[in-house]
């Protein structure tokens, strides 16, 4: 039993934290795919940081750069204003190909204990995250300014906002808290692997829209997720094939997409300009 | 200590918002000027290669070397050649399949999944029928799990009002997990060992159409090209073609004008879908003969590419596929020289970036 919840926690706090990057940017108007590319990024940027610069530093720098890859988003989406959907796509194939290219040379060995990222502070974190962002994104000027960016952006001019600045700091949000998982992944795996984020950043997405876009209950189908891997990990196709239990979350995310469950609460801006 | 904490968060707010401000007059400085698309195309073109270059360089590779070794690879000898029409063929009829539905204004992501979905029941059923016939049932077979697979997005699309491509990566995700249960229980071959089908027999595998020493030209890519000239001249020349180009340009406008938006939409998916079955089957019949877990290298996402870089002409798909079919089979001969196969990807991400950032703008917004 104890095992079962560790297990469980171990597989929801990383889709906790990329959801709720996804939650940073979608609520602010910007359709996110390329979250599975960024945290894959930010699992590279970890190894090849913390393995020179001890673990600390090795943080705040993948932080830092992956807030910039975020910009990219900012910069292709806004600016350029390309397709969302393209965009993400883009990403998501240029940190494959980047962090394929560049493994052999910046992170070819895993970490040992004494560079591996701060594990007990990136779980902690991913434990109050989905609260710090309900109050963020309620209670503060920014929060509100952020959801009217993603609600109706051209509302949200005619009150003087600019929604290109608040998607800004919206992507950089994205940024930091996909650092923050690609981190949390590596202190778990401390080697970087080829596609080691395995779809994490898609069934984050599917959490965040099952979640209503709302951070408490993203996290909470995170944590649904999460439960559902663990018990297939123990039990590991025992009653039923491991392949269902893998399936549940994209079919319970189609079922809540349709409408099945609940009603549909896209961000009423999402994509627009 | 906490009122230096809390000047260094001011200074390090003050420090974000100043980069923003200069990424807002960037954003100004773009949004006027009459050369705007033709200097955008310059710039990032630049910045795309400096960033090819410099990332050669940095992994100690020869950026001449490399190049040349891309070239020879892919299009420099006649087997180098039909190595790239073999990476091209499913990109072609998966090009097909997306750009369909690009046309109707939907983004199929999920032609990974059609695929995948199509080429494993395609193989069950060439399997156990057998032979010549076997391969057109499995054909038929692929096309119509290819689009059942994709109906579900369409039906969401136009009657719930969901967003095709969330639904698609739920269903690509769906298809890989039954594809895999597919073959390492019911379709298993008998003697197999990992999970994978048996071997077609040898007469219904596809031979080469023509084999003129190491060059070979393959019936699927034949294929192929008949797919890409029927769609172009279905969406150009028929009333059907024509109200699926509507709806997808201005479902509004084509609603008022007598077209039946939803039905067209869910119409658009299934065909998109078929279409990227037929490419599984044909995959199955004249490259792969088995269908075993994880066949599918991401030709799926690589047809988005291959569709968008056709940028509206079914006939761009030809040049589109052949370049991303290159850029596959040279990346391979890479490898030789120790250099990674992630740079072909970096530079297909590249040049979609490019392409999409100028022909695939948003319009509205402020200043509009």
């Amino acid at each position: 039993m104890i095992d079962l919840i560790k297990q469980c926690i171990t597989m929801s706090i990383p889709l906790v934290l990329i959801a709720l990057a996804g939650f940073f940017s979608e609520r602010g108007g910007v359709i996110n795919i390329g979250l599975e590319g960024k945290t894959l990024l930010a699992c590279f940027f970890a190894v090849a940081f913390s393995s020179r610069f001890g673990p600390g530093m090795g943080l705040c720098l993948t932080i830092v750069a992956t807030s910039l890859v975020s910009l990219l988003h900012w910069l292709l989406t806004q600016v350029y204003r390309m397709d969302h959907i393209i965009s993400g796509m883009a990403i998501n194939l240029l940190a494959a190909g980047a962090t394929s290219f560049f493994k052999f040379k910046f992170a070819p060995d895993g970490l040992d204990d004494a560079h591996s990222p701060p594990k007990m502070l990136l779980y902690a974190l991913g434990i109050i995250a989905p609260a710090l962002l309900w109050w963020l994104s309620h209670k503060t000027r920014f929060g509100l300014q952020h959801r009217s960016a993603g609600s109706d952006p051209d509302k949200a001019r005619l009150l003087g906002i600019n929604p290109q600045g608040i998607r800004f700091m919206g992507l950089i949000g994205t940024g930091v808290l996909c650092a923050l998982a690609g981190s949390l992944l590596i202190a778990e795996t401390p080697q970087f692997t080829d596609g080691m984020t395995s779809g994490r950043g898609y069934i984050a997405l599917a959490a965040l829209i099952l979640g209503g876009w709302r951070p408490v209950n993203a996290g909470l189908a995170c944590l649904l997720f999460g439960a559902a891997s663990a018990l297939q990990i123990q039990y590991n196709g025992q009653y039923i094939p491991s392949e269902a239990w893998k399936s549940l979350p994209y079919l319970v995310t189609l079922l809540a997409i349709a409408g099945f469950l609940g009603r549909n609460r896209t961000p009423a801006g999402l994509g627009k300009p | 200590m906490v009122r230096v904490f809390l000047l260094l968060a001011k200074l390090l707010i003050r420090c974000i918002s100043s980069g923003r401000d200069f990424a807002l007059k960037l954003y100004r400085a773009q949004r006027s000027g009459d050369l705007r698309k033709l200097f955008h195309a310059t710039v990032l073109g630049l910045a795309g290669s400096i960033l090819l270059v410099a990332s050669l360089m940095v992994a100690g590779a020869n950026p001449v070397s490399a190049i040349s070794q891309l070239l020879t690879g892919s299009v420099g000898s006649a087997s180098a050649i039909s190595g790239t029409i073999r990476e091209m063929t499913p990109l072609l009829i998966l090009g097909v399949s997306v750009f369909l539905a690009l046309k109707a204004g939907l983004f199929n992501i999920g032609a990974e999944g059609q695929f995948l979905v199509g080429s494993c029941f395609a193989a069950a059923t060439m399997l156990a029928v057998g032979g010549p016939l076997g391969v057109v049932l499995g054909v038929l077979v692929g096309a119509i799990s290819g689009g059942l697979w994709a109906l579900p997005a369409g039906y969401i699309k136009a009657f719930r009002n969901g967003h095709e491509v969330i639904t698609t990566i739920m269903l690509n995700n769906i298809a890989v997990n039954l594809t895999k249960w597919l073959v390492s229980g019911p379709f298993k071959g008998e003697k197999a060992v990992s999970a994978t089908t048996a071997t077609l027999p040898i007469n219904s595998q596809l031979t080469p159409l023509i084999k003129i020493g190491q060059f070979e030209l393959p019936q699927a890519v034949v294929v192929g090209i008949l797919l890409t000239v029927g769609v172009g001249y279905w969406l150009t020349k028929t009333t059907s073609g024509y109200e699926l180009r509507a709806a997808g340009a201005n479902p509004t406008a084509a609603e008022f004008a007598g077209v039946k938006t939803k039905q067209v939409t869910v119409k658009a998916m299934f065909l998109s879908g078929s279409i990227a079955g037929i490419a599984g089957a044909l995959q199955i019949a004249q490259f792969e003969h088995r269908f075993y877990d994880g066949s599918s290298v991401g030709y799926g996402f690589d047809a988005l590419g291959v569709a968008l870089l056709a940028g509206g002409n079914p006939y761009g798909l030809f040049a589109s596929s052949f370049l991303f079919g290159a850029l596959n089979k040279g990346g391979t001969s890479l490898m030789g020289l120790g250099i990674d196969k992630g740079i072909t990807t970096m530079v297909l991400a590249i040049v979609i970036i490019i392409f999409a950032a100028i022909k695939y703008r948003q319009r509205g917004g402020q200043n509009d």
